[in-house]
């Protein structure tokens, strides 16, 4: 397996381009030497016809009319042609002197059939023989007697010439291409090598631009400058990742900043609660004032602390829900009771319109904090003199439950806001001390993990309504197991 | 002397004002930004202690419209945000000085007498009027060796007296720097509590060391 893009790049174009280079030169290879040898196999072919046109068989005998004998290639030693003439009964009738005794190769077909082969002579001389087999004229008899001397008399004519010639040029040619072919390849592997580099470039400057991303700054984009267009979805999609990793860490960094903050302006109260006291001595009801002022301050930072845990558990799915059928008029009522009394200080009516009849299918605990949270965020911001109630009615297959009360000072952009950590409508974050803007948020939050969803809104008037969606039965998966860890 | 503590978490606020009422501050506090301002360009502060979230309005608002009216007064700043551009923020609006929480007390009082000292161009923390000796950092009065015991709100104006010493001090100034917004406003109150400080600080037989200007107020002897 190979790791490197460059290492596979090159291999192929370099393999590729060999086996092309290695067909092409077989194909031209065999191209001319089936010519070349057409070429010198016909011209042995015509010799082997005027010699074969040129035997006469009289009486049994055998010859070659003389001047044939004479012609300059069955003579000359350099490039010598040679041939040799069998009777049928495989007995050498004639031969040409140049081969004294040595025999041609006995190459036999059928009758007028040309046959080629090559062969050596007695000096290893590559040698290229055609064979042809005919019935010879006869010198003194008539054509009528002609079939009878078919059988017996046809004679085997083997014509051979040298070969050296061709073979060279055959081998020049072998050397030629494989030389083209090893010139072409080594040159393809630079040229290949440097288109592969030149390709690769922009992944080498991708590659750089995002080593050069620090952790403390993922502002930075890569492929700012063109990319080739197979790059940029990779480009794209980094730069996607790098984004959505900023706003994590943004938000991680605010949350971080926010909690700090949260808990410094406490710790600050209880410090200088206590040192103030400690500058003097005091009687036993002043020790007393201090520490109870002491003990509200961390029992508000005690909630802020649960909540902040609690919305940790939910954002990582840990929190263990089981589900029963909660008669929700009567949730509400036990739920509303810790706060009538702030409510009858401040005069604040409250309503319980939901109907007797309207059960939720959820986790009784969980399902109580989200009503508890609505309810004593409705209590902290309704006008004195101003409203509450809680609705429910049943949906196709959702229950739909709302918190609303009068007082409202919201903008509708603002309502968006008041599921984010820490929000509070006002610049102060830390006017009311119990108010810490963890309540809804982690409403939204437990809603969500209990398979609803919540939605705040405001009306003209002032009027600010949670809307939260439930299901009416418990999810398919829940139903047999009434336990539901969340993965 | 008279602070104004702008402080919107009631624990805090409550345990600043009672300590530095204790330590001989005169302190007008509330919670809510708008009603800040209000206390501020109303009244003479010598330093206003100021927290940065504020309901009604932030306090780098706060700061920027007291600036933006001319007032001169020390600001301190009180807030959770440490970052470094929070810091410079606050100082280029004109605060003068920076406290992140969780602070200690001590500290914040070391902040405050050192503005006051500012204030008052006194870089020395004693004041020596003839005999007489003020350690502005313990709040001690020495006559000669012996300790002088004074109540805190004698020291006030001792203090402040002494911050001016050679000048001649309004009724209406002493009013304003060593009584609360709340007190209850009386005519002669200022010279009750002179009468008071001149029978612990002035020995018979000796110089006076308040002297009356008539018509104009008072005037703490020139210093040694």
């Amino acid at each position: 397996m190979m790791r490197s893009l460059r290492t596979r790049l090159l291999f192929g174009i370099i393999c590729g381009m060999l086996l092309l280079l290695l067909t092409f030169s077989l194909i031209v290879y065999t191209v001319i030497h089936r010519a070349l040898l057409n070429q010198y196999d016909a011209s042995l072919a015509s010799v082997a016809g005027i010699l074969a046109a040129s035997v006469e068989i009289d009486e049994n005998k055998i010859e070659l009319e003389s001047d044939v004998q004479q012609m300059p290639e069955f003579l000359r030693t350099d490039r010598p042609t040679y041939y040799e003439l069998w009777r049928s009964d495989g007995t050498v009738a004639l031969r040409s002197p140049l081969l004294s005794a040595d025999d041609l190769v006995h190459l036999e077909g059928s009758i007028n059939a040309l046959v080629f082969a090559m062969s050596q002579d007695k000096n290893s001389r590559p040698l290229r023989a055609v064979g042809m087999k005919f019935i010879p004229r006869s010198a003194n008899t008539d054509d009528k007697e002609q079939p009878q001397l078919m059988q017996e008399q046809a004679i085997t004519l083997v014509v051979a010439g040298d070969a050296t010639g061709l073979q060279r040029q055959l081998g020049l040619l072998r050397w030629l291409l494989l030389g083209a072919s090893g010139v072409t390849t080594a040159l393809s592997v630079f040229i290949a090598a440097v288109v592969v580099r030149q390709g690769l470039n922009p992944l080498n400057s991708i590659a750089g631009e995002i080593a050069a991303i620090k952790e403390d700054d993922l502002t930075v984009r890569v492929g700012t400058t063109s990319v080739p267009s197979e790059i940029a979805p990779i480009k794209n999609r980094l730069n996607d990742l790098l984004s959505r990793l900023e706003n994590a860490f943004t938000r991680e960094r605010r949350f971080t900043c926010d909690v700090a903050h949260e808990l410094r302006t406490p710790l600050t109260g209880i410090r200088s609660t206590i040192e103030v006291a400690l500058r003097r001595a005091r009687n036993t009801a002043e020790y007393q004032t201090v520490l109870s002022d002491c003990l509200t301050i961390i029992e508000s930072m005690q909630t802020m602390v649960n909540n902040l845990l609690m919305i940790a558990r939910l954002d990582a799915c840990q929190v263990a829900f089981r589900r029963v059928q909660i008669h929700l008029a009567e949730l509400v009522n036990s739920r509303w009771h810790p706060f009538s009394g702030k409510a009858v200080e401040h005069r604040i009516a409250f309503e319980n319109r939901v109907p007797n009849d309207v059960t939720v299918n959820s986790d009784p605990e969980n399902f109580s904090m989200v009503l508890s949270n609505l309810l004593d965020n409705a209590v902290e911001y309704t006008n004195d003199a101003g409203q509450i109630w809680v609705t429910a009615r049943h949906t196709d297959d959702s229950i739909e439950l709302t918190v609303a009360n009068t007082g409202c000072q919201l903008t509708s952009g603002q309502v968006a806001q008041v599921f984010d950590c820490f929000w509070r409508s006002d610049s102060s974050r830390t006017g009311t001390g119990t108010h810490c803007g963890l309540g809804l948020p982690l409403v939204q939050r437990l809603v969500r993990a209990l398979g609803g969803s919540a939605a705040a809104e405001v009306q003209p008037g002032g009027v600010f309504t949670i809307r939260l969606t439930l299901p009416a039965s418990a999810p398919c998966n829940g139903q047999k197991n009434p336990e539901i860890k969340r993965p | 002397m008279r602070l104004l503590l702008i402080e919107d978490y009631r624990p805090l606020q409550q345990s600043l004002t009672k300590g530095l009422r204790e330590t001989g501050f005169a302190v007008d506090t509330t919670r809510d930004g708008q009603e800040g301002l209000w206390y501020a360009m109303s009244n003479d502060y010598d330093v206003i202690i100021l927290d940065l979230m504020l309901p009604g309005m932030d306090g780098l608002s706060l700061l920027k419209k007291l600036r933006a009216e001319g007032k001169q007064n020390h600001v301190l700043i009180l807030t959770a945000k440490d970052t470094l551009e929070d810091r410079v923020a606050g100082l280029d609006l004109g605060a003068d000085d920076y406290l992140v929480k969780p602070f200690s007390f001590e500290e914040l009082l070391a902040r405050v007498r050192a503005l006051l000292r500012r204030s008052y161009r006194e870089k020395n923390p004693e004041i020596k009027i003839q005999h007489l000796r003020i350690d502005l950092t313990t709040q001690r009065v020495w006559h000669g060796r012996d300790e002088i015991r004074l109540t805190p709100r004698e020291y006030a104006l001792l203090e402040y007296l002494a911050m001016r010493a050679g000048q001649t001090v309004s009724r209406t100034d002493i009013w304003e720097h060593v009584y609360e917004f709340k007190s209850t406003a009386s005519s002669n109150v200022v010279d009750v509590y002179i009468g008071y400080l001149r029978k612990k600080i002035e020995q018979p037989g000796k110089p006076p060391l308040i002297y009356t200007v008539r018509g104009r107020g008072y005037m703490l002897g020139p210093k040694a």
